[in-house]
């Protein structure tokens, strides 16, 4: 008699939400700083430029209410959140898209979620395709997108 | 070999790298830290290893348009409108990255001008792939700004 075959974890329609975080300034500037510490890679740390996500008056200059953050800070915190979920299957390969539909403006409270779009069981591992996102408080939709994992039972 | 003098110049088909640098533990600790990755993959106590993640390279994105457009960005704040990778393996601290690619699309969507490049990260030493990559920015927030660029940013 053979075993059954495992069943994916998550199921399709599946949703999870990571804790929301605020997007305040100092978020922002970490990133700014983080980037052109990368950029410059000489073991010092470096402060970025002013520019839209660390200067108001600049970024209002530029049509904005305000400073707003990095895309890329919600990419990482959706990042994150797939990590926790899947570990090192998600290290390892996968695929993430983000779309950033709606500036996020300081203190705003930022939550990343996945939404399980289909599961393709394949011996004792699921690739799943993944709508992701980040939503502030009122459920208002800031980025949007796809990501694919193939993950262990 | 710059391309053109502000990122607001390139035109599709303009190339981008290569550039070769060495993804520094230093560099990955500062940016996971910055983004709140807390997990030991990205700082040295993971029996899976010590990576970067995949996310790190919009470093590379400056590096590129440092090198293509030595002016900078433009007349107008350039902004960050779609990210999208495909990671084939993690990338190990301490190896040697070399980026290259391409402007792949200049569009106009709702009065905005949209950029579009597209780079693979791979290793300098045996070619392995790493990340694929595509990115999509908007270069003036304002529809209908003016991009010729006529001096430096304000």
């Amino acid at each position: 008699m053979s075993a059954a075959p495992a069943k994916p974890r998550f199921a399709v329609g599946e949703v999870l939400r990571a804790t929301p975080r605020c997007m305040n300034r100092e978020r922002m500037r970490w990133y700014v700083d983080a980037l052109f510490t990368a950029k410059e890679n000489d073991g010092k740390q470096h402060i970025g430029e002013r520019n839209i996500h660390t200067d108001d008056e600049y970024a209002r200059s530029q049509g904005l209410p305000g400073i707003i953050s990095d895309g890329m800070i919600s990419t990482n915190w959706i990042y994150n959140l797939l990590l926790d979920t899947f570990g090192a299957d998600f290290l390892r390969a996968g695929s993430l898209r983000t779309k950033y539909v709606m500036p996020i403006t300081e203190n705003r409270l930022v939550s990343a979620g996945f939404r399980v779009l289909e599961t393709k069981p394949s011996g004792d591992r699921t690739r799943y395709g993944l709508e992701v996102w980040c939503e502030d408080d009122s459920g208002t939709i800031l980025t949007v997108g796809a990501a694919s994992v193939v993950a262990r039972h | 070999m710059a391309v053109g003098r502000y990122v607001s110049d390139l035109e599709v088909g303009d190339k981008l790298g290569p550039i070769e640098y060495v993804m520094t533990p230093f560099i990955v600790h500062e940016y996971a830290h910055a983004v709140e990755l807390g997990q030991e993959y990205f700082y040295g106590a993971a029996p899976e290893g010590h990576f970067a993640p995949p996310t790190i390279l919009h470093s590379d994105k400056l590096r590129l348009f440092a090198l293509a457009c030595p002016g900078g960005d433009g007349p107008h704040a350039r902004l960050h409108y779609e990210y999208d990778a495909t990671w084939i393996e993690p990338i190990p601290v301490d190896t040697r990255i070399r980026t290259e690619g391409s402007v792949v699309g200049r569009d106009i969507k709702k009065g905005r001008t949209f950029l579009s490049v597209e780079f693979e990260l791979r290793s300098a030493d045996d070619n392995r792939l790493f990340v694929k990559y595509r990115d999509s920015a908007v270069l003036a927030y304002k529809p209908g700004s003016d991009l010729s660029a006529k001096g430096e940013r304000k």
